[in-house]
């Protein structure tokens, strides 16, 4: 039974949402029990996140990016208009989800004992993609 | 016996694709599932050779 699926990426293990933002570049704070964004001005902002990458790491008149968890244990990020345009927008949040899909499906393919075969960045139209091959015991 | 081969592609909008071959039987949806996790399926569609295995089980059952 061979089959073809194709998946949306949901962020849901905190573990690989710090690895990809700390491969993009960030060193996001962690706070379990979730805390104010900061903005641009050092104000307390009304929206609360789990994940956020500083003020201090981005550009000089950025708001914090969060990332709160929802009820539904999926991570929702909080970016403000100033920062989407100034590209944190969707494209980011794409890249970041391919980063973050690649590290949870290496990290399972390891802990379930498929044989890593390779990787390949493919150039498309639509941007790179990322292969990655494994052979089942 | 056809190797088991699971080809992973991620694209940079968030998109992932599995495709999995050479599996017979219930092993495909266990691996399909391990790499799945939580994420949402948007399309699931058994390949060709999965009804050329099909088609093949049934002409054994007819066998007298």
């Amino acid at each position: 039974m061979s089959k073809y699926v194709e998946l949306r990426t949901s962020l849901t293990d905190q573990r690989y949402l710090v690895e990809a933002l700390q491969e993009l570049g960030y060193e996001p704070e962690v706070c379990p029990e979730g805390r104010a964004l900061v903005g641009y001005g050092g104000d307390q902002r009304a929206e609360q996140a789990h994940v956020i990458i500083p003020r201090g790491q981005l550009d000089s008149a950025s708001n914090e990016i969060g990332f709160v968890r929802d009820s539904g244990g999926v991570y929702q990020a909080i970016v403000s208009e100033y920062d989407r345009g100034i590209g944190f927008d969707d494209a980011w949040l794409g890249r970041l989800a391919q980063v973050y899909k690649e590290r949870q499906t290496m990290a399972v393919a390891k802990a379930k004992g498929y044989i890593f075969k390779g990787r390949e960045v493919i150039h498309t139209p639509q941007g790179k993609k990322i292969q990655l091959r494994f052979a089942v015991r | 016996m056809k190797e088991k081969k699971v080809v992973i592609e991620i694209d940079e909008q968030g998109n992932c694709s599995m495709d999995l071959e050479g599996f017979q039987g219930k092993g495909c949806a266990e691996v399909a599932k391990d790499f799945q996790g939580s994420d949402v399926v948007r399309n699931v569609r058994n390949k060709q050779e999965f009804y050329i295995q099909e088609t093949a089980i049934k002409k054994q059952h007819h066998r007298p």
